[in-house]
């Protein structure tokens, strides 16, 4: 069998056009997809079983005890995290926020050690973006800070940027200019016509340099902004300015430079004003396919894209406070659901001792260093490849996944639905006995 | 069930103030029913609120969510009972878009502004609003395809786009926003007037309107065309609504509805060269709704106080970003629109924006027949919806309005009529322009009237009509407006004294018109090279698949299709 | 006067939302209403009795004539003194985030050190931390145009990054360093910073920044003369540029 115009299920490209031949129920060729897109629809070892660890040990059992362990951990928390839900899709992930709401717990992505500080800076200043087909068929300038989509992004510049044609870019990379800003030549800097490598840390003040440019008050600009000649800021600016449609594309090169979310906010800020003088648009290279998701579904439940709290029954948020980062880092919670994630191997060591400390639930295909601190790890089926559902793409345009394969796992909604009925049941039963039992 | 003894303002059925009982059975108004006893002597009875034009859902109002936490944590209540929590004030989550309205007695609310590719977006918000029915426009006018059309004069192949589209995007009918602007936004500029070339395809947007009017009457689409004028928010631009209209007398509807609905006219009925002598000319485009019949409008009321503005309009958010120095969101959509995204905060102190207030009212006031203006805020644009109670009590009471221009500027007296206008809308009148002709003006044949039938759909208010002078006791009006006694929705009672008590799911209307095949055939072949050269998607992915419409109710239309029951 | 202490039990683990500890709270009602008062900790509504000793004068009183005495370690309680408009709250260790929260009036005072976003949103009142501040003091909401507006920040430490971004009035003292970008997007409010710190004022409009110690000056800055304040000399400079900002920058002169 042959699934055509399959979603790639790996980078926030979401590339639609694979081809997958499936035989006997197994993916046995993936066309068009990137190597990292093909790796990841292949697939690889699973976690056979639901477990629980027993003195110590991860024991197999059926997926009703590992539900109703993780109701017993989730209702036993007064600050439960439940945190991942960028490689899943939004049907899991709306019924995620539910669950977070009847427990109480805080409800966060892996965004917040991504993309989070672009969200703040987005909340400063909003985003002036676009959709990537817009970028495909208008932009002669396209920008890459602190990105480097050559080697996370693969498909990206053939399908929507530097190297993409469509109506008004017919002739594709020769009629383009490409700029690359990082701190390091990079493989997609070598794509590049222009190249401005910067000191560490200086985003914010090269971005100040640029719009002080760009807005004709160069004379005030120090001859040296970020260990770059003005010279070489006056000659980007002026590229900048001469685009008919310019893209700026960018990173965790700058998301977690020093500045953080200023530096996004004063991007956002550069490519506002560079509207004054001709079309620009802005927008981070999202990097799980569906971290665009969660903050969208995110945003539609609660108001908020990501860190939201809603222990107190209303949704709170405050990055800084509610991400999980923070939560972690002060040991402010009790407990944790780790979906489509692997802190483990994501978060700085201190924080993940934090996390080995406490309860931790994991929903996942695939084994990680966090399931060797998990005590109930329940596999799931592989959202995009064994179960459909939504997604949304860098750019926030929703697409359908396709279910390639079936799978005996069930997917990471029906998982979260398990949870929540035995958090229900549990619940009532309890209340019966007279109310909940506070062992903080 | 039945509503016993309620003072019953039914306008579509010819019922203006009568005591009388309501029936309601298996979701629809009857003739006799049993079951639950709702006690309403004396009370004001309404048919549910439908709202023809309000931005609910979607990619904009997200980015509204996202960009405004500042919005996001006003109006915070938490989860409790069947409600989930409920944030936002001029951007509110999804929940309590449905609860607020299903607070004030509406029980329908359109989304004003989808692109077809964007789509699947608006339904998966769309679904998570509870209780309400609603749908979505869908956008046409900076679209490719329409624009090639259009150029080429092939007004069914057009029309059979149009088709293609409302299905791809299960949509209820054809937006259009500053046509030709939001393509010429692509390249950071705009058009000028309604004969101003758009750039690179050779078509000028009065063409554009004048096209997709002939395609939408072609379908016979139950909703006419629903316009967002050129030069909207900008100084002089009566001329621009003048002159389009003028430029769609010809259109004849294929319905028993207007040829056009013109939306938030407030925004597009401002004299002046400029904003210092920026001036109203509501009475004039009232004079003009009055003399013609073909032209529908809402209008789009202002309020003081914070907003969040979005629009399609691309251009436009961007002049108001800077105008304001705010946070500014624009969002290009490949092949078929722009738009953009703007906090706002209209000031008591500007007189700008008292004039402003003052256009919206004026508008209301002066065209004569209630059936041709829709009271709505554009919300959340000119003010969020929940603020409809204090329009309607301004619409109302004479004093009320006095009052509140007392206490703006001294100058707007001579910008603005609205100080001398006596009139005072009464119940009937404020039945028809919240119920009866946004249903009748989108082409809904169950809503907005309380005929046998008719949806279950009932707004009950602790407020005696034959008692209560509303000229006079405007505040105990916003007051019974703002939270319902009861509001029922498919016989259902969904809030009682202001208190959500049950949250069904509503249903989702969109439009399936049939074109001829040989049009539909030629119309492929262009689409299939737009989707291999332009479109970043693949055309298998890109229409709206069924799961993302969980109740649908389709409305047939097009080519061949049955003829509709026509509108009261 | 009317003296109330508050000593919390046990060390504090899930940090505690108190919004209730605040003269104006307190003032009006009797010590039994008050140890009935509630307070979150994590998804758990307690009783302030459950969590913390509460004793003092009998009620009722006016805000202003109350006094809360926080004795013990408070730096895992969240909120104290939100919106206070009058009378005394003094913490003898230190508070967690959002101390003097949107505080109108009255007096905080902190022997330890202050959490992130304290003073978030204050328009009046003073507050008083011994030791440092974290992140965000006196500055806004997330997405909010507005951070302080009035009233008077005193810490004798150090502060933490984005000290008063979005500062629109009153005062904020630090006698030593402050993190990144302290006074970001400042329209109207005083900063001086006894230390050093990085990258001042950016996107300021109006308003000032004195910074006594080093400081990396942003690019949209435009030097002007050398200043004589208080008998010390000062670059100053005017910004920031990129936003046509008229803000007045003073950086101790041969130190940046
Ligand atoms: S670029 Fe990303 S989405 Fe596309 S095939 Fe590669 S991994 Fe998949
Ligand atoms: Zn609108």
């Amino acid at each position: 069998m042959r699934v055509e115009d399959a979603i790639c299920s790996f980078c926030g490209c979401l590339c639609d056009d694979i081809n997958v031949e499936v035989e006997e129920n197994k993916v046995k060729r993936v066309r068009h997809a990137c190597r990292l897109g093909s790796s990841k629809i292949m697939g690889h070892e699973r976690i056979r079983s639901p477990m629980v660890r027993k003195d110590g040990e991860l024991k197999e059992v059926s997926y009703q005890e590992a539900y109703e362990r993780a109701a017993e951990i989730l209702l036993a928390a007064s600050k439960p995290l439940l945190y991942g839900w960028a490689s899943t899709v939004c049907e899991a992930q709306k019924k995620g926020i539910l669950l977070a709401e009847e427990v109480g717990g805080v409800l966060d992505s892996t965004a917040t050690v991504c993309h989070g500080p672009s969200v703040i800076g987005i909340e400063e200043k909003g985003l002036p973006g676009a959709t990537l087909g817009q970028v495909k068929n208008r932009a002669d300038t396209i920008v890459f800070w602190g990105c480097n989509p050559a080697e996370a992004h693969p498909r990206h510049s053939l399908r929507y940027s530097s190297n993409a044609c469509g109506r008004f870019t017919s002739e594709g990379r020769s009629a383009k200019k490409i700029i690359v800003v990082d701190v390091r030549e990079t493989r997609t800097s070598k794509n590049a016509d222009m190249q401005v490598i910067i000191q560490p840390g200086t985003d914010y003040e090269v971005i100040s340099a640029l719009r002080m440019l760009v807005a004709g008050k160069g004379d005030v600009v120090p001859e040296e902004v970020g260990g770059v000649a003005k010279k070489e800021l006056a000659s980007l600016a002026e590229m900048l300015l001469a685009a008919k449609f310019g893209a700026v594309f960018f990173g965790l090169g700058i998301t977690h430079s020093r500045g953080r979310y200023k530096n996004i906010d004063n991007a956002l800020s550069l490519v506002a004003d560079l509207n004054s003088h001709t079309k620009f648009v802005i927008m981070p290279m999202r990097g799980h396919y569906n971290v665009g998701g969660i903050g969208q579904v995110l945003a539609w439940s609660s108001g908020y894209p990501m860190s939201v709290d809603f222990t107190r029954q209303a949704p709170y948020f405050n990055p800084g406070e509610t991400a999980a980062c923070d939560l972690l880092a002060k040991a402010d919670t009790d407990a944790a659901l780790i979906i489509a994630a692997d802190p483990a191997s994501n978060f700085p060591r201190k924080i993940v001792e934090e996390l080995a400390k406490m309860p931790i639930i994991q929903i996942d295909p695939y084994e990680n260093p966090t399931t060797l601190l998990a005590d109930v790890v329940i596999p799931s089926a592989i959202a995009g490849v064994e179960a459909e559902g939504t997604a949304y793409r860098m750019d926030g345009l929703a697409l359908r996944m396709r279910k390639l394969v079936n799978s005996s796992y069930p997917s990471d909604e029906q998982i979260l639905d398990g949870i929540l009925e035995s958090v229900r049941s549990l619940r009532s039963s309890m209340s019966l006995r007279g109310g909940l039992k506070d062992d903080n | 069930m039945i509503i016993r003894g309620g003072i019953v303002y039914d306008p579509a059925n010819g019922i203006f103030g009568e005591e009388m009982d309501l029936c309601i059975d298996g979701g629809r108004i009857v003739e006799d029913a049993k079951g639950e006893v709702i006690d309403a002597r004396g009370l004001l009875v309404m048919p549910g609120g439908v709202d023809a034009h309000s931005h609910i859902a979607g990619k904009k109002m997200n980015t509204g969510r996202i960009m405004r936490p500042d919005d996001s944590r006003l109006g915070t209540e938490p989860r409790s009972g069947v409600c989930r929590p409920s944030t936002g004030y001029t951007v509110p989550n999804c929940y309590a878009m449905g609860y607020r309205y299903a607070r004030m007695g509406y029980t329908t609310a359109f989304e004003a502004a989808t692109p077809i590719i964007e789509a699947r977006h608006t339904h998966e918000e769309l679904e998570e609003i509870p209780i309400l029915d609603k749908g979505a426009l869908t956008l046409f006018g900076n679209n490719w395809e329409v624009m090639e059309c259009v150029h080429d004069k092939d007004i069914a192949k057009l029309a059979a786009y149009v088709a293609w589209g409302l299905r791809a995007a299960r949509g209820y009918g054809i937006k259009i926003v500053n046509p030709g602007g939001g393509e010429a936004w692509g390249f950071g500029s705009n058009v000028k007037g309604l004969y101003d070339p758009v750039p690179n395809f050779d078509v000028t947007p009065a063409e554009i309107i004048h096209a997709l009017a002939e395609a939408n009457e072609m379908l016979r689409l139950p909703h006419s065309i629903h316009l967002h004028f050129n030069n909207l928010g900008k100084p002089g631009n009566y001329t621009t609504a003048l002159e389009t209209l003028e430029a769609l007398k010809d259109i004849k509807p294929s319905r028993m509805r207007q040829a056009v609905h013109v939306t938030h006219m407030q925004f597009s009925a401002y004299g002046g060269t400029s904003w210092r002598d920026f001036e109203s000319k509501a009475p004039v485009i009232a004079d003009y709704i009055n003399r013609h019949n073909h032209a529908t409008m809402d209008m789009g009321q202002l309020l003081f106080g914070a907003a969040t503005t979005m629009t399609a309009d691309a251009p436009l958010e961007y002049g108001n970003a800077r105008l304001t120095h705010n946070k500014w969101s624009n969002h290009d959509i490949e092949l078929e629109e722009s738009s953009g995204v703007v906090p706002m905060v209209y000031s008591r102190k500007m007189l700008v924006n008292a004039v402003q207030w003052a256009i919206g009212l004026e508008l209301a006031l002066l065209t004569e027949d209630p059936w041709k203006v829709l009271m709505t805020t554009d919300s959340p644009n000119g003010s969020p919806f929940v603020n409809y109670p204090e329009v309607i009590a301004l619409l109302m009471s004479k004093p009320k309005r006095d009052s509140e221009m007392a206490t703006l500027h001294a100058e707007l007296s001579k910008r603005t009529s609205l100080g001398g206008i006596e009139r005072e809308l009464d119940w009937s009148e404020i039945a028809i322009m919240t119920r009866a002709a946004p249903a009748r003006i989108l082409g809904l044949e169950d809503k907005g009237h309380l005929g046998f039938g008719a949806d279950g759909d009932v707004s009950i208010y602790n407020l005696l009509p034959e008692e209560v002078d509303a000229s006079k006791e405007h505040a105990t009006v916003k007051k019974a407006l703002a939270t319902a006694k009861y509001t029922i929705k498919s016989g259902i009672v969904v809030c009682k004294d202001g208190k959500i008590i049950a949250t069904p799911r509503g249903k989702t209307y969109w439009v399936d018109a049939a074109a001829a095949q040989a049009d539909m055939d030629r119309l492929m072949v262009d689409l299939q090279e737009k989707f291999e050269r332009y479109y970043s998607v693949q055309m298998s992915n890109y229409a709206v698949q069924d799961v993302y419409v969980t109740n649908p109710k389709v409305i047939k239309a097009g080519i061949g299709a049955e003829p509709l029951k026509e509108v009261a | 006067m009317r003296n109330i202490v508050i000593t919390p039990l046990a060390p504090i683990r899930i940090s505690v939302e108190a919004e209730i500890l605040s003269p104006d709270i307190f003032a009006p009602l009797s010590m039994e209403q008050i140890c009935g008062l509630d307070v979150w900790q994590g998804n758990r509504k307690k009783k302030i009795s459950d969590l913390f000793r509460v004793v003092g004068d009998e009620g009722p009183a006016k805000p202003e004539e109350t006094a809360l005495r926080l004795e013990g370690d408070f730096s895992r309680v969240k909120r104290i003194a939100e919106g206070m408009t009058a009378g005394t709250v003094d913490v003898t260790g230190s508070v967690g985030m959002h101390a003097g929260n949107n505080m109108l009036g009255g007096k905080l005072s902190i022997l330890g050190n202050a959490d992130d976003w304290l003073g978030r949103e204050m328009r009046g009142g003073s507050i008083i931390v011994e030791g440092n501040a974290g992140n965000y003091a006196g500055a806004g909401y997330r997405g909010e145009r507005c951070g302080m507006r009035g009233g008077e920040i005193e810490i004798r430490g150090n502060a933490g990054a984005y000290l008063g971004e979005h500062l629109c009035g009153g005062n904020i003292r630090v006698a030593g360093d402050a993190g990144d970008f302290p006074g970001a997007a400042n329209q109207g409010g005083t900063i001086f910073i006894g230390g050093s710190c990085h990258l001042p004022g950016a996107e300021m409009t109006k308003g000032t920044i004195i910074v006594n110690g080093k400081a990396k000056v942003l690019p949209g800055y435009q030097k002007l003369e050398i200043v004589t304040i208080g008998g010390e000399k000062y670059q100053k400079y005017a910004g920031d540029l990129v936003e046509n900002g008229k803000g007045e920058l003073f950086i101790q002169a041969g130190s940046s």
